[in-house]
């Protein structure tokens, strides 16, 4: 979070903007914090219903979009550390250079991707796991109202709906015993994982 | 007489509510939470008189059908129909309905009234065959309402994390 703060601070004055979304049903409580120790100044969002993440077809957290002066996706559904964390096991070093390429020479950028790059890129979803958005929202409705066994019914009924969504999971799974990294959540990304998936989006830095 | 005139009304009133069923209900649609006083009670089925479909999804009843912005879902009105029904006099609006045909997904909890809606595939046409970025409103933390649509003319890196 301080990263980002550093890259807003250096590249904003060229025409750049950062909206960061929590995708936190906990609200100010839990994601405000993290916003005030990092003293961000860029556009800070705390999207209690997964919103944006619905709207994009987002996955998993951290997920990067970037969206040009028209409103055209230049790049999405991107595992986007600022840096490389845990002694290499998340992140990168190589994707700020390349946020800083984009911002400097636009679609002229080596780093944009093309309209099918895009389209191919975007997560397509089943009609079923539509659904799946819908009963998460129900959820948290009824764990922001207090109905805890309400809550948990939808919530599981939304991973039920759309089992690749981690985040639908690791929010449920905070409100558990074992937490959001807990056991259940390491047995399924080390099953997604020895079956040669990738836990993140991956980050393609490759050039065009 | 001037009492027994009330008992009646109020017999009336409860004869009308007893065949209508009225029940209220809660309806999630976007960020937006819509209390609803009076629905026409159905098991599967949230009806709505037509201002309070307009407080859901924005989408106005006119004589050519139930429109938001340029589009027109066109619906009977001056007969009974799946999707907008009279009751004495008073206009019913079918949400879940018109949701199916515009093949938004929802999801309700029948028992507490609670009815929770999609994103409208009609509204991400441009995201999946253009590669246009889908609008959102949101207020922030100050409780300013943002939209990326606000932000045209400028490049937006649009980054999700969570505190979990």
């Amino acid at each position: 979070m301080p990263v980002w703060q550093s890259i807003y601070e250096e590249l904003k004055s060229q025409n750049f903007e950062i909206i960061s979304a929590a995708q936190d049903t906990g609200g100010e409580e839990a994601a405000g914090p993290i916003f005030d120790d990092a003293n961000v100044s860029y556009t800070a969002l705390i999207d209690v219903n997964h919103h944006i993440s619905a709207l994009y077809n987002l996955l998993n957290v951290p997920s990067g979009v970037w969206i040009d002066e028209e409103g055209k996706i230049m790049r999405i559904n991107e595992g986007t550390y600022a840096k490389t964390h845990f002694d290499g096991a998340w992140g990168t070093d190589d994707y700020v250079p390349i946020v800083r390429d984009w911002v400097a020479k636009g679609a002229d950028s080596e780093y944009v991707w093309d309209r099918d790059k895009v389209r191919e890129s975007i997560f397509q979803r089943t009609p079923e796991a539509e659904r799946a958005q819908p009963a998460f929202r129900l959820g948290g409705y009824y764990f922001t109202n207090g109905n805890d066994e309400k809550a948990e019914q939808y919530w599981t009924m939304a991973q039920q709906l759309d089992p690749s969504s981690w985040n639908y999971l690791r929010q449920d799974l905070q409100y558990e015993e074992g937490g959001s990294a807990g056991p259940e959540w390491r047995e399924r990304r080390s099953q997604i994982e020895s079956a040669g998936g990738s836990y993140y989006a991956p980050l393609e830095i490759d050039r065009n | 007489m001037k009492i027994y005139r009330s008992i009646a009304g109020s017999i009336a009133v409860m004869l009308i509510s007893g065949v209508l069923n009225a029940q209220s209900a809660v309806v999630l649609y976007n960020e937006r939470v819509v209390e609803i006083e009076q629905t026409l009670a159905d098991a599967t089925d949230l009806w709505v008189k037509p201002e309070d479909l307009t407080r859901v999804n924005d989408f106005v009843l006119k004589p050519e059908g139930a429109c938001l912005d340029e589009l027109c879902i066109p619906v009977l009105q001056d007969r009974d129909s799946d999707m907008y029904v009279t009751r004495q006099g008073q206009g019913w609006f079918n949400v879940t309905e018109l949701a199916d045909k515009l093949q938004q997904a929802h999801v309700a909890d029948y028992a507490d009234g609670l009815w929770s809606f999609g994103t409208m595939p009609l509204q991400r046409q441009s995201f999946f065959r253009g590669g246009q970025a889908p609008d959102f409103e949101m207020a922030d933390r100050d409780g300013k309402l943002i939209k990326l649509s606000d932000f045209r003319g400028k490049k937006v890196l649009l980054l999700t994390w969570a505190s979990w």
